[in-house]
Parts: C-alpha cells; sequence; structure tokens
C-alpha cells in the first residue's frame, strides 16, 4: 500500500469511525438547545441499531432498515418528550430510563426474533462495496481520495451537521429553537409555542441518535451485537459537550476521537523496538486520553444553554 | 414518626407521597411488564412467579440462599447508587461510578494477594484493603473534579473518558500483564486473594458476607455527611444553587472549587467499595474481563430512591432482588435481562412522578379532605 491510499483509507476509518459519534452529538445538540438534556443517546442509538438490522432482514435491503431505525427514533423521542416536555418529568430520569430499557428490552428481542443471545445474522447494509457511494476520480488524490468511497451515512451525518448549522443560526426557526432552550419564558412572551418547539427538537434529535446507531449496525458492520452501542452515545455526549453545543464543533470534537482511534491503531501496528513494550492498554486507553488534553490545552469552559435541563412548565 | 421525619425534609404538601410516588411507580412498572410478557406470547403469571419466588423477598423453599443472593448483590448496587447521589446533591452529573468500581476492584484485589500483606490478622488486613481501594477510587473520582474546577472540563466528559482509560489500563494491562497470575497456577485474571483478605461470613450456608454491613453503614454515613455536617449542607447548597452558578454558597464563603473535588472523591470511594465487595467476597481476584454495569445501574437506584440514602438502601435492595430472580426468569422462556426491562420501566415512571402525583392526587386525597 503506498503513502497515498494509507493516508486516505486512514482518513475514510477516520469518517466512518466518527459518524456514529457525530450524529449522537448532533442528536444532542438539536435536543440540548431547545433545552432538554439526553443523556438517552446510548439507549436510543441501541434501539436503531437493532430495529434498522430487523427492517433489513425482513426486507432484504437496507433502506427499509433505515425507515425502521427512523420509526423507532420517533417512537422514544416521543416517549422522552411525553415524559419531559408533557408532563415537565425530570430529563436525566428519563433519559436513563431509556438506556435502562434498551438493554433489557434488545436482548429480549434478540432472543424472541433471532433467537440467539448477543448478535444477529448477518443483512445487506450500507457499508458493502455495491451500497458505498464511488467517486472514482478523486480516488488517487491525496486527502479528497478519502471521499471516494463512504457509505451514505456518512455523507449524510456530513451534510446534516452543515444543515443543522444553516438552520440553528441562519433561520428564523432556529433562532426560535434556541431561545426556548435559552429562556423558554422570555420565548413564550414573544408568542413561540414553547411546547411544540420542544417536541421537535426531541424527536429530532431522537432520529439524529438512531441514524447514529444504524452507522453502527447498518454502515460499519453488517449486523447488531448486543453491545452496541458500546459507550458510543456517552462519547458523542461528550463530543457535542466539547463542540460547545454548535454543530460544527461537535463535528471537530467527532473528528478528533475518531482521528485518536485510528491512530491509535496504526501505532499499534507501526510499534517497533522500545513502543512493541508499551501495553496493550495504553493504546487502546490513548483516545481517551488524548480527549482529555486536547480539553485542557485548547478549549475554555463549555456553557451549555441557560434553560438547558430545566423542566419547563406553562404559567 | 421516624417515617415523617426522614421524609418530611422536602417541601411536600402530603409527606407520603415521596414514599408513594417510587411504590406507584414500582406497581406501574410491573403492570407493564406483564403486557410487555403477554404481547411476547409468554406467560406474565409464570414468569413473575418465577422472578419474586426466587428473588429473595418472599419465603420460598431456598428462601435463605435467594435471601443471601439478594443482599450480597445489593451491596453493589447501593455503593454505585450512593456514590452517583452523593455528586448529584452537590450539583454534579458524575457517570464515573463504572470506572470507579472498577479501579476499587482492581486496587482491592492487588492488596488482597500481595505478598506482604498476606500474613495479617483478617480485620487488619481487610482495614488496610479498603482504605487503599476507597482511596485509589476517591483518586480517580477527584480526577474530574479537579479538572472540572481547575480547567473547567465538564464531568460529564471526564468521567466517561476515565470509565473507559480505568476500564483498559485495568483490562488490557494490569490484568494482563503485571498482575497476572502465574502461568504454572493455571488461573487467568490476577491470583486469588489470600484467606485473610476475604469477608467473613455472616450467614453459614450462604455467601452473604459482611459486605452488606458495611453498605448499610455507609448508607447512614451518607446521610449523616449530608444532613448532619457543615460539609453536607455546603455540598447541598451548591446542588441548590447550580442553575445560579453556585453564587450564593460561593458568597457565603465556601471554597466550592474545593468542595467539588471533596464531593467527588468521597463519591468516587463509596463507588470503589462495591468494587471491593465484588472481589473480597465473592469472586476473590480480579477475573480477565469483568462483568461491568454496576455503575450505570447506580445511576437507575439512586432514581428510584429519589437521590436520598435511605431511598437508595430500599432502592438497591429491590434491583438486588430483581437480579438474584433474574436467572430463574429464563424457565419461562424469557431472557434473563427482562428484570432490567423492569428497572428501566420503574425509572421511566419515577420520571413520569407529576403524573403519578396528579393521578393519586385526584384518587385519593379529595375523599380524604371530604371526610376530615
Amino acid at each position: 500500500m503506498d503513502n497515498t491510499s494509507l493516508l486516505n483509507s486512514s482518513l475514510t476509518q477516520t469518517m466512518d469511525y466518527a459518524a456514529p459519534i457525530l450524529f449522537a452529538a448532533l442528536g444532542g445538540v438539536m435536543s440540548e438547545n431547545a433545552g432538554v438534556f439526553n443523556i438517552a443517546l446510548e439507549g436510543i442509538m441501541r434501539f436503531a441499531a437493532f430495529f434498522g438490522v430487523w427492517g433489513a432482514y425482513i426486507s432484504g435491503t437496507p433502506w427499509i432498515g433505515l425507515l425502521w431505525g427512523i420509526g423507532i427514533g420517533i417512537v422514544i423521542g416521543s416517549l422522552h418528550a411525553y415524559i419531559t416536555v408533557k408532563w415537565a418529568g425530570d430529563q436525566i430520569v428519563s433519559g436513563v430510563a431509556i438506556n435502562v430499557m434498551s438493554m433489557g428490552i434488545i436482548t429480549y428481542l434478540l432472543e424472541l426474533i433471532f433467537k440467539t443471545t448477543g448478535y444477529s445474522p448477518p443483512v445487506p447494509y450500507f457499508g458493502s462495496s455495491v451500497n458505498r457511494i464511488h467517486i472514482v476520480f478523486i480516488e488517487n488524490i491525496p486527502f479528497l481520495g478519502a471521499f471516494s468511497n463512504l457509505t451514505i451515512l456518512v455523507w449524510f451525518a456530513i451534510i446534516l451537521t452543515v444543515l443543522m448549522h444553516f438552520m440553528l443560526y441562519r433561520t428564523v426557526f432556529g433562532l426560535r429553537i434556541r431561545s426556548v432552550g435559552e429562556n423558554p419564558y422570555a420565548a413564550e412572551t414573544l408568542g413561540i409555542n414553547v411546547v411544540r418547539i420542544k417536541w421537535f427538537a426531541v424527536i429530532m434529535g431522537s432520529i439524529f441518535a438512531a441514524f447514529g446507531g444504524m452507522a453502527l449496525s447498518l454502515g460499519t458492520l453488517s449486523s447488531f451485537t448486543n453491545a452496541m452501542a458500546n459507550g458510543k452515545g456517552f462519547i458523542g455526549l461528550a463530543a457535542m459537550i466539547f463542540g460547545k453545543w454548535t454543530p460544527f464543533g461537535a463535528m471537530a470534537a467527532s473528528l478528533l476521537f475518531a482521528s485518536a482511534q485510528v491512530i491509535q491503531l496504526l501505532l499499534q501496528v507501526a510499534a517497533s523496538g522500545f513502543a512493541k513494550l508499551i501495553p496493550l492498554g495504553f493504546y487502546l486507553a490513548l483516545p481517551y486520553i488524548l480527549t482529555i488534553g486536547a480539553l485542557i490545552g485548547v478549549v475554555g469552559r463549555a456553557v451549555p444553554p441557560a434553560a438547558d435541563g430545566e423542566p419547563y412548565k406553562k404559567e | 414518626m421516624i417515617l415523617k421525619k426522614l421524609f418530611s425534609r422536602r417541601k411536600e404538601e402530603y409527606w407520603w407521597m415521596t414514599i408513594a410516588v417510587p411504590l406507584v411507580a414500582i406497581l406501574l412498572a410491573l403492570i407493564t411488564g406483564v403486557i410487555f410478557i403477554k404481547a411476547t406470547g409468554r406467560s406474565p403469571l409464570k414468569a413473575y412467579k418465577l422472578l419474586f419466588g426466587s428473588s429473595g423477598l418472599f419465603p420460598s423453599p431456598y428462601w435463605k440462599n435467594h435471601f443471601a443472593e439478594m443482599l450480597l448483590s445489593s451491596s453493589m448496587f447501593i455503593s454505585t447508587g450512593l456514590a452517583f447521589s452523593i455528586a448529584f446533591k452537590g450539583g454534579l452529573f458524575s457517570i464515573g461510578a463504572e470506572g470507579q468500581f472498577i479501579v476499587g476492584g482492581i486496587v482491592a484485589a492487588y492488596f488482597g494477594y500481595a505478598e506482604p500483606f498476606a500474613g495479617l490478622p483478617t480485620i487488619l488486613h481487610l482495614i488496610i484493603i479498603f482504605i487503599m481501594a476507597m482511596a485509589a477510587g476517591g483518586i480517580w473520582g477527584a480526577i474530574a473534579g479537579w479538572l472540572k474546577t481547575k480547567k473547567g472540563i465538564h464531568e460529564v466528559i471526564t468521567t466517561i473518558m476515565l470509565n473507559w482509560i480505568a476500564l483498559y489500563l485495568i483490562e488490557d494491562w494490569l490484568v494482563t500483564g503485571p498482575m497476572k497470575a502465574n502461568i504454572s497456577t493455571g488461573i487467568s485474571g490476577t491470583p486469588y486473594i489470600s484467606a485473610t483478605a476475604k469477608l467473613p461470613n455472616i450467614l453459614p450456608g450462604t455467601r452473604l458476607n459482611i459486605s452488606f454491613i458495611i453498605i448499610a453503614a455507609a448508607v447512614f454515613f451518607t446521610w449523616f455527611l449530608l444532613y448532619r455536617t457543615t460539609i453536607g449542607f455546603e455540598i447541598r447548597a451548591m446542588g441548590y444553587t447550580l442553575v445560579f452558578g453556585m453564587e450564593a454558597p460561593k458568597a457565603s464563603g465556601v471554597n466550592v472549587n474545593r468542595r467539588i473535588i471533596q464531593t467527588m472523591f468521597i463519591s468516587g470511594a463509596v463507588a470503589s467499595l462495591g468494587g471491593s465487595f465484588i472481589v473480597l467476597g465473592i469472586l476473590f481476584q480480579y477475573p480477565p474481563v469483568f462483568e461491568g454495569g454496576y455503575g450505570f445501574d447506580g445511576i437507575a437506584v439512586a432514581l428510584i430512591g429519589q437521590n436520598e440514602p435511605v431511598g437508595i438502601f430500599l432502592a438497591g435492595i429491590l434491583i438486588g432482588a430483581l437480579r438474584t430472580g433474574a436467572t430463574s426468569v429464563q424457565l419461562a422462556h424469557i431472557p434473563k435481562t427482562f428484570p432490567s426491562i423492569i428497572e428501566g420501566l420503574i425509572v421511566a415512571f419515577i420520571a413520569l412522578q407529576e403524573l403519578i402525583r396528579y393521578l393519586i392526587m385526584k384518587l385519593i386525597v379529595p375523599k380524604r379532605s371530604k371526610s376530615d
């Protein structure tokens, strides 16, 4: 493998790795800008990863799986919104409930539907070379070539980041969402329907997180494993905070984390001499240490939306 | 009335509401569980009979054993539940119990088998182990507190990262490297701890050991710390004024930064107790792969227990009971993760407590006021 293709494939790998985290982080950005905590990202990813595979298994096409995943995202988002917006329930409690339920329900369904403990049979997925988006003419150009062989989900993650930035900061609707997150009572006096905006943001955020789950089970892997999402949702949560509750910030954070992960893998392979003596654990822990290091070095105090996490009760 | 005194601290119109809400939530969760089992074509009655029959909560043929197992696993859930709530009371959202738990476990394993300590009398040996494990877990927690106060990094990020760092450093370095048992012994994981490091049994014929007594004491100390000491008062003051940037405690001279680090230390130390219990009382070594999850279940336990020490104690026993009965539900062709569905549902209904309060008020309270 020559240097260009190694570079490009590493970058592709980074983006593959970053996409699920980015989706989760964007889900969090969406929901928390409207003032609703969402620590259920992990659970939603798990639900969607499973339902996506289930849909693809039954229909034989990942596209139907995608629809199933979006569907479960809407269901879970509605549950979270019903608890936290309709009944002004504690948002952390609701999120934890979804996470805990995801563990039980999915294992249950896995056994019910696939008669297995821990994994599903392989299904058609977006990562297979037929379903990837090939852009042949940039294949051999350094850097650009990394974009020549991505899955549709990675492209969607990139587009979604840009769209969300535009929506949040360049449209009236985005301004309304942010005003609800900053000060719902002031927003209400301006005639904004706070409750409806919160419902919308929570459900949209949940759908984005659902895409994150599918990026795992239908994007990089072709099946569901019981370990999914294996903490990716929480890393997404961290990426959201790291990125200061903005779409591009979340993207930068996800990419930073993913590249640390890829560098770690490359180092493991390339290790020679003294580096061979370093135990595996240090390599595996490196991305997490680097993330803390990056936060110490670069980023200042993160300020969440002012009314983030506060239940809103109409006066 | 003791109960009234314990719970009337909250500004409730009816003091019993704090007890009624979790009970109704548990009831509703069990009912939803019935619907779920029914919908998937299995027998709910059989499932619940098996689940509660062997949970240790109710008399059954092997009650003594189930009861012991229930308390044994409860101690772990109570420890991580307390850890979450201590940080939470101080306005800190710590997801770090998972990492602090295993840090406590590995340190307990080391001081359990390490040569120089192996000859000590049990009491002395255990005291040393617990001090070391709690110090290590506490420091693991305090790192997050320190990073928050000195560098302004949100504790959610650092605790998540520290969980993974702990996991990888322990499982892919310590347990497979410096702390690995001698190959000739044929043991995978760390060596077994010496006999003097095993937690003394308190119910002959079962595995029940003093871990439950220790955790009951920890519950009391947490309550004492939070409600009877100045530090506890200041911790709670930080939590109450979190949305105002903790200005009030700052203005009244509380060294908020120092308290944050201390709170995280205490929280981590309590979480590490659970890790020590599992190593010293159940596994007797640190295995190559640790079945985790206690940290995250601890959040659920804390929330079901309304973040009050006494509530967490009871919620921990409930979750411990559900987990103890979990293996038996497989006889009704239901996966053993079923209890975590119930657990999640309970938490969901706790989140819906406004609805529950509303329903209770509607159903019960008007009748009462009429009869008065």
